[in-house]
């Protein structure tokens, strides 16, 4: 059993070993990780704090086992529509369309969001970042390559988003996932297409202390289910980021059972889980 | 005054017109938090709540992350996410691997409300098919907390509920109507 000593103990451990700083995360899920952690790898509290202080490689490895890593293409699908529908078109006059993939994990919603724009002809004018506090899900997401049975539900998500015509439910819109993916049966993989590969610029990212890396105010930021590992007061601070790396205008992308509970809600207008970043 | 903050109640299989039947006779001014953590079947993850809301009383809905956790309401877990209550009662989700093939597990959800409300806490477990919940309800005792099976004798899957008597001393075994009956006396 670990306590609420023994989880801020362990916090102020890697606080003082390194520069990740785990103090604002939510509760019960980083004890959680933390126990997982404990099982997987044969130790307890002590030993674990003592092998994280003294071992770096180690202590980059617990960061990255303690991070939570899901996501999925086009998870949403009526986000996905009303970005198509509804945001999108109106960026398309836009000569650079900037985005910003915050908390990127693996990189699904970076391809999901690289075929969107290409089918509606905004490809080459979209600069597309990402960022993750986990170097291995970067490499993963930079690779472009995922196990295909895994992904296989999510080909439902991709026909809702990019094949079916809300004007005429009678006449889909024709893609081949061809167009996109390279799907590998016997090896299990698919992945994705060169053109889609080489767009993002990837970045190691750590949103409790890094501001905004990329040099740039951007149209669109993506954090979907990272915020919920945070605490309100670490997650009023990372929105308040992203208001001040957003265009106004711009929109703030938070995951379905997000949302901002702090006055900086007062810099946003939301619409279906859009936040808009008003005029000031 | 009662002497409980929340009732939780977990099921899987089986499950759903039993808590229908619980949500539809709680009156609208139910003092008492209810948090719904159900697993739900691919075809009925949207439209539930809905569903719910037509044949309940109190409010009813799918809790934001670090939404405050308010008595007089029905919060029904999200799917695809696990719904933990925080310590300062608040609900927080989270997108970790599935516990028992579920998320929303039932035993994390479990786990965390009965460290948060300790012995001001109700655990209710339904029918279902597997064994999520029997940890969480043994937690749920192990807090102070007070614990309900349905009568596997009325469950249409009892797997569930047998594996919470078998994990621990359960204080009630009760029928669909004597849990409502219980949770009116409550008001």
């Amino acid at each position: 059993m670990v306590t609420n000593e023994d989880v801020l103990r362990f916090i102020a451990t890697i606080r003082m070993s390194s520069t990740y700083d785990f103090t604002d995360y939510s509760d019960r899920s980083f004890k959680r990780r933390i126990e997982k952690l404990l099982v997987d790898n044969h130790l307890d509290i002590n030993q674990l704090s003592l092998k994280v202080s003294k071992d770096k490689d180690f202590l980059e490895k617990v960061v990255r086992d303690i991070t939570v890593n899901t996501t999925e293409l086009f998870r949403d699908p009526e986000m996905w529509t009303t970005l198509k529908y509804q945001i999108l078109p109106k960026l398309k006059k836009n000569k650079s369309i900037f985005i910003w993939h915050a908390g990127c994990s693996s990189g699904q919603e970076i391809y999901s969001m690289l075929i969107l724009l290409n089918e509606l002809g905004m490809f080459e004018q979209a600069k597309v970042f990402a960022s993750d506090i986990n170097s291995d899900m970067l490499e993963t997401a930079k690779n472009g390559q995922y196990k295909y049975r895994f992904n296989l539900g999510y080909f439902d998500n991709f026909d809702k988003v990019i094949k079916e015509n809300p004007f005429n439910y009678e006449e889909p819109i024709v893609v081949d996932y061809e167009k996109y993916f390279d799907i590998d049966k016997v090896k299990d993989t698919i992945t994705m297409k060169q053109f889609l590969r080489e767009k993002a610029v990837y970045r190691k990212h750590d949103l409790v202390k890094d501001g905004n890396i990329f040099y740039s105010k951007f149209d669109i930021i993506f954090c979907r289910n990272v915020i919920i590992y945070f605490n309100n007061k670490l997650q009023n601070k990372v929105i308040e980021l992203f208001s001040n790396s957003l265009y106004r205008d711009g929109h703030l992308i938070l995951g379905a059972h997000e949302s901002i509970l702090g006055s900086v809600a007062n810099n946003f207008d939301k619409t279906k889980g859009f936040y808009k970043k008003k005029q000031f | 005054m009662s002497d409980y903050k929340a009732v939780i109640i977990g099921g899987s299989a089986g499950s759903f017109q039993v808590v229908t039947r619980i949500v539809s006779s709680l009156p609208a001014n139910y003092p008492l938090s209810v948090i719904l953590c159900l697993h739900r079947l691919k075809h009925i993850r949207s439209g539930f709540v809905e569903a719910l809301s037509i044949k309940a009383a109190m409010p009813i809905v799918e809790p934001i992350d670090k939404e405050p956790i308010k008595t007089g309401k029905i919060y029904l877990a999200p799917a695809n996410y696990h719904l933990y209550v925080e310590l300062g009662n608040k609900f927080a989700l989270s997108t970790e691997d599935a516990v028992n093939h579920s998320r929303p597990s039932i035993d994390l959800s479990f786990f965390s409300a009965a460290y948060n409300f300790k012995k001001k806490l109700v655990g209710i477990v339904l029918s279902g098919a597997n064994k999520d919940g029997a940890l969480g309800l043994k937690s749920v005792k192990e807090n102070g907390g007070l614990t309900i099976v349905q009568d596997p004798n009325e469950c249409q899957v009892p797997t569930m509920t047998l594996a919470c008597m078998n994990a621990t001393n359960v204080d009630h075994v009760y029928s669909t109507q004597r849990i409502i009956d219980f949770l009116l006396t409550l008001d």
